[in-house]
């Protein structure tokens, strides 16, 4: 293909800012010009998604369906390697509806510095572009820098609350992890070149090295602990539901639906592959601080007063499920892993926003202000609930999906976790029930004069919802994308 | 060479160190720091005339004119600032002054 | 045959979308046609499979969870058991339907009951007809979610919604060890198909049958309220009636003895898990009975009775009796969604009263109700030659049958049981329909007229369930329909003894539920009638005990849900906030503090930035002088 189709979603977003420099002060125009570039991004992707099929036809090696690769430092042999697979398309469609609803959800509600706030936006559309596109670990490490520092602003600027506590931790945290990352993989890159004699961060290069045991236990631990903070696994979830709580709707839902997928997405495109024995040999921990993540997180959302931070403690739990299915490191248990990616994106993205639009409103998130809701906004409150019993993993919606598809492939491999697992699927019900039941039945604890959803909001849940069912009853066609690189990465022959 | 370069080293080390000591000691005025430190400086350009004495080299001489000129128009400056200084606080004692802590 | 499913599926889907969408624009009278319609349609199109049924078929519609070795296609399958459970459903449901227009007449909120009322019956259906365990998976939570909504559906009151909200968690604790079955079977078989699940059984080792014989019991015991699971059902009563009718009679709590009975060829085998079941139905059905005789809610009385009979189910299938099971289970669905009724309209003519000691001499005042209630109450007592009468004795016979001392102890059990039916059912029937009215209640308010549809449809009800007995009549009498429609169907053979043998089990049975007519008419319609009930009000510990259900509520509370809370509060303020969070906090403090250390020297002061300079240049110079020498 002669168009550089993903250099153009990479780079598109970078430009849309230089768009919006003419239009810095006026934010009746701003907001048109991020809202298009983000739609474009997202028609790219379906389209990329119409074409899949007549893409795969005949691949590139690794069954990757387009390939850009051009030399960008060679004096480190660094590559501009960009990759597109069924997994990474169906990241990259994710982030592009995750974006449009972000932009669309914050569209009245960011009335400062707006033009700011938008550009951070495109540039971190395209640095999670960049995260699942890059192939060369320089240029991945690059893009998993560049989504950080616009989250950074956009908590600690348009956040609430304690947000610039919120904020740092963030940064904080991710930061520590992603530099132990850098360091293993510059180890990586320098083993790699005193084996070959030829430097390069490529993936498909680095796959090479032949790793004794020990070294590549380390640089696992490294890999490891930058994408556990991001899942975020148990213990190092503390940022999680500070960044949400405070972050404005739209961070949250970014935050929610595509950072946290980063950490999965990298692990599953970086870490198991480079380091196998390793993985295979920490395949124990992840398990047990998965479970313990699921329990622990589903107790403890149990207890919140907050609903944003029962929400944020929720996708601590749900993301568990999303770390078994990777840790079993088997064909249904990863393609159900990688579906409750996208699943989990939509479900909690659409939470968050729901959640925002109801403090817009009420300009409050306790629990204990609500009550009775659904006299007083229907709408909302179906919205709510149908969400709502998405997460609960109802079937016939799309957690239950993925859920359901990593338990059956995880018993493959490990029985005695997938039981355990299946326990942990009655704390969502436990905690949503009784979420539901405060805010939207019983009832009206304090009187608020609330209007209920407008067209614009009608629209964003109404997409989202549609997704949600769809992807609940046909989960086929996607199943079928992931098919082959699934296979390619567990070991199979496509 | 009639002067053997180990004596231009200890002149200038000497030198230095005295216009070091006079920094270190004399605080209480700004203009005798200055001249400390363009003593300091002048056993620097003692020992490039010299080290050029020694190789036949005019470098080391290029380099101390070039300092004296750079001196020239730092000194300037500097005497400039301490009429600023002490128009401020009526004082030329740099102990006084602590502004620059952060 | 393919449409006629797809049809029994997507008619009550399509209703109860278009209810929940749209259902607040469309005219009051517009919303209800189409939800009753869609059920009458579906009924239809079950009478029409019917006729043109052969054999059973497998109907794939498309693909739904597949991806590698997983297989869970969207796929009926139809064979005797679930087209005539499919049957019962449309038609009692139908019924309901049709009974809701007129108890809700005067409801704000018709489309959101309307709606989740047809999604009810679309996932019980699904449940019914699934072909594989995931889809029926779907059926089983999608009742579940349907029950939660109903049971709260007057969601203002706190005690609806909390009821709703538990009927969910209990359920779904159940769902959850019928889950790990599904999966464990998937792991053991390779295969998600009820067919070949049951086919590939002998496979497995029987240590194995046995557990997951014992995990769909739980899942069962969970849908059907069963010990120990069973705490939900009687707060299901917050609902509106109608919904109650559904959830007990044809929809939900059948799930349980539906699933035992579809998968019995696979957990058949072992005789543990068939012993675990008997014990469990049997102690359930004793336990029920007991907490019936203490209740002053009419609607709870009748829960309890549901408990008891799908106890009685459960024990059937325990037995290896099939179609006595089903057989009980038809039977059951036509008289208890007729009491469930009748009571809807007893409480509807007393302005939502429900306790039974603010009724009494009912009679009179509701003819049109009370002898289609009579007709429930006989068949729930098993009083001879009621539809009742014939199911309930097929199991005890069935379980009678099966020997042992096990067996046996529960067939006295269950003897014991319908004693203590007999009297609850009539002790109810006597002090709601009997006697003198309760005058304060009744000079306040009035009776409400009742609306036509609601007396009318008890009228079929009664019918079908009086006369159910000849759907199955026992040997004696004739070959049993049931039992000769089932016949071909894995595990559901039928079961032989001597006519002898039968009648005098008949016998036996008939004089216990006279025997209990009769006790309840001693204590209810004789003299002391005025006394008993001043006592029954005052309540004694034992009653209060019984009236209670046992205290199994308080017992949860305190076994889960206190620790649970406690529990969850400590992991995040003592866990979360103070370990984790203050171990990071204290890490980022002493970082702070050390950065004060250096900060000591920056006093802004030029002779400090020299001394530095000049110690640092001694330094070097006196580090090069040591290297150098």
């Amino acid at each position: 293909m002669s168009i550089p189709i993903l250099s153009i979603l990479v780079f598109l977003p970078l430009a849309g800012c230089l768009l919006l420099l003419p239009a810095w002060n006026c934010r009746r125009l701003a907001r048109p010009i991020a809202l298009v570039v983000a739609l474009t991004e997202l028609t790219l992707a379906l389209w990329l998604y119409a074409s899949w099929k007549g893409l795969a036809v005949n691949p590139f090696p690794q069954g990757f369906l387009l390939l850009e690769d051009a030399p960008w430092i060679p004096a480190f042999g660094i590559r501009y390697t960009l990759a597109l697979d069924g997994i990474s398309l169906l990241m990259i469609m994710l982030t592009a509806i995750v974006f449009c609803v972000g932009l669309a959800v914050s569209w009245d509600s960011i009335k400062e510095r707006t033009s700011l706030f938008l550009s951070m936006m495109l540039v971190m559309e395209a640095g999670i572009m960049g995260v699942f596109l890059a192939l060369d670990l320089a240029l991945f490490y690059l893009f998993w820098e560049m989504m950080l520092i616009p989250m950074f602003f956009l908590i600690g600027i348009w956040g609430h609350g304690r947000r610039l506590y919120s904020t740092l931790k963030f940064f904080l945290f991710t930061m520590s992890g992603s530099l132990l990352m850098l360091l293993a993989i510059i180890a990586l890159h320098l083993l790699y070149a005193q084996q070959t004699g030829v430097s390069s961060f490529q993936l498909q290069e680095l796959l090479k090295v032949q790793l004794p045991l020990e070294t590549q236990l380390w640089l696992y631990a490294a890999f490891f602990l930058a994408f556990a903070i991001k899942f975020p696994l148990f213990p190092l979830h503390t940022w999680l539901p500070d960044a949400h709580t405070d972050a404005p709707t739209a961070g949250s839902v970014i935050l929610a639906g595509l950072l946290l997928k980063t950490g999965s997405y990298a692990l599953i495109r970086f870490g198991y592959p480079l380091f196998p024995q390793a993985a295979q040999m920490m395949t124990p921990l992840f398990y047990s601080l998965a479970l313990i993540g699921i329990f622990y997180a589903s107790l403890v959302a149990f207890a919140q007063q907050d609903m944003k931070r029962l929400i944020a403690y929720s996708s601590i739990g749900h993301m568990g499920y999303v770390a078994i299915g990777i840790a079993a490191w088997q064909p249904v248990a990863l393609s159900g892993a990688i579906i409750q990616m996208a699943n989990h994106g939509v479900t909690t993205a659409a939470l968050f926003c729901m959640v925002g639009m109801l403090d817009e409103r009420a300009h409050t998130r306790e629990i204990a202000a609500f009550g009775g809701l659904w006299g007083k906004l229907p709408l909302w409150s179906f919205f709510f609930l149908l969400f709502a019993v998405t997460a609960m993993g109802v079937p016939g919606l799309n957690n239950f999906v993925g859920e359901f598809l990593i338990l059956a492939g995880t018993i493959k491999s490990s029985p005695l976790v997938a039981v355990l697992a299946f326990c942990g699927i009655v704390f969502p019900l436990i905690y949503m029930v009784r979420l539901v039941q405060e805010v939207v039945f019983q009832k009206e604890r304090q009187p608020l004069s609330l209007n209920d959803l407008n067209p614009r909001e009608i629209g964003i849940l109404a997409i989202l919802a549609l997704l949600d069912i769809w992807m609940g009853i046909h989960p086929a066609p996607l199943l079928e994308m992931l098919h082959v690189p699934v296979q390619l990465l567990t070991g199979g022959t496509p | 060479m009639i002067v053997p370069l180990e004596h231009i080293l200890v002149l200038a080390g000497l030198l230095f160190f005295l216009g070091m000591a006079g920094l270190l000691t004399w605080r209480a005025n700004m203009i005798m720091m200055l001249v400390c430190i363009e003593v300091m400086l002048n056993a620097v350009m003692l020992v490039a005339v010299g080290g050029s004495a020694r190789w036949g080299n005019a470098d080391g001489q290029l380099f101390a004119i070039f300092i004296m000129a750079l001196t020239s128009s730092e000194v300037s400056l500097a005497l400039a600032m301490v009429v600023y200084l002490h128009r401020r606080k009526r004082t030329v004692d740099t102990d006084l002054f602590s502004e620059l802590k952060g | 045959m393919k449409l006629y499913l797809a049809l029994i599926l997507l008619l009550p889907l399509a209703g109860g979308l278009i209810n929940a969408l749209i259902g607040r624009m469309l005219p009051r009278k517009v919303g209800e046609t189409i939800a009753c319609g869609v059920i009458w349609g579906a009924f239809s199109c079950a009478l029409l499979a019917y006729t043109n049924f052969t054999a059973p078929v497998t109907a794939e519609y498309g693909s739904w969870l597949s991806t590698f070795d997983f297989k869970a296609p969207i796929a009926l399958y139809l064979d005797q058991f679930s087209l005539i459970l499919t049957l019962m459903i449309t038609f009692v449901c139908g019924l309901i339907h049709l009974y809701s227009v007129g108890y809700m007449g005067e409801e704000a909120s018709h489309a959101r009951y309307f709606a989740l009322l047809n999604l009810f019956v679309f996932a019980m259906l699904v449940l019914v007809l699934a072909a594989n365990l995931p889809l029926l998976y779907l059926g089983w939570e999608g009742v579940g979610f349907c029950s939660y909504a109903l049971i709260g559906f007057w969601y203002t009151e706190e005690k609806n919604a909390t009821a709703g909200r538990k009927a969910f968690i209990v359920t779904r604790i159940g769902d959850t060890a019928f889950g790990i079955a599904i999966i464990w079977m998937f792991l053991l078989f390779g295969t998600q198909s009820i067919a070949e699940l049951n086919f590939l059984a002998p496979l497995a080792p029987p240590g194995v049958i046995t557990v997951l014989g014992i995990l769909l019991l739980i899942g069962a015991a969970g849908k059907s309220a069963q010990l120990p699971l069973s705490v939900w059902l009687p707060d299901a009563m917050a609902g509106p009636t109608p919904v109650s009718a559904q959830i007990h009679a044809a929809t939900m709590v059948t799930a349980g003895v539906y699933l035992l009975a579809r998968m019995f060829p696979l957990i058949g085998s072992s005789p543990t898990t068939l012993a675990a079941i008997a014990v469990t139905g049997g102690a359930t059905a004793f336990y029920a009975a007991t907490c019936a005789c203490a209740q002053r809610d009419l609607k709870r009385i009748l829960a309890y009775s549901t408990i008891s009979q799908i106890g009685y189910m459960i024990l059937g299938v325990g037995a290896g009796a099939l179609t006595a099971a089903g057989f009980h289970l038809l039977t059951h669905a036509f008289f208890k969604a007729l009491l469930f009724l009748g009571a809807g309209c007893v409480i509807t003519a007393l302005h939502h009263q429900q306790d039974i000691f603010r009724m009494g001499g009912l009679r009179g005042k509701l003819p049109a109700v009370y002898w289609p209630f009579l007709a429930g109450v006989l068949c729930l007592a098993g009083f001879p030659l009621s539809g009742g009468f014939f199911s309930k004795d097929a199991i005890l016979g069935a379980v009678f049958e099966r020997g042992g001392s096990l067996y046996t102890s529960l067939f006295l059990l269950g003897l014991l049981t319908a004693l203590l039916t007999a009297f609850y059912t009539f002790r109810m029937l006597f002090i709601v329909f009997h006697g003198e009215a309760d005058n304060a209640n009744h000079q306040e308010n009035g009776e409400r007229t009742l609306p036509l549809v609601m007396t009318i449809t008890l009228v079929p009800l009664a019918i079908l369930g009086l006369g159910g007995g000849v759907l199955n009549l026992p040997a004696y009498l004739g070959e049993g329909l049931l039992a000769r429609f089932f016949g071909s169907i894995p595990g559901f053979g039928a079961m032989h003894s001597s006519h002898m043998e039968e009648l005098i089990l008949q016998g036996i049975a008939a004089a216990v539920s006279l025997l209990g007519l009769g006790l309840a008419w001693q204590r209810y319609m004789g003299v002391q009638r005025s006394g008993v009930l001043a006592r029954e009000q005052a309540g004694s510990k034992l009653f209060i005990f019984l009236q209670n259900g046992w205290y199994l509520d308080e017992l949860y509370r305190l076994l889960f849900i206190r620790p649970f809370v406690r529990l969850a509060r400590f992991l995040w303020k003592g866990v979360d906030e103070t370990a984790i969070d203050g171990a990071l906090e204290g890490l980022a403090r002493l970082m702070g503090r050390l950065a004060l250390l250096p900060s000591a020297w920056s006093t802004g002061k030029v002779a400090t930035s020299l001394f530095g300079l000049a110690g640092g240049v001694a330094a070097i110079l006196a580090y090069c002088a040591w290297a150098l020498s």
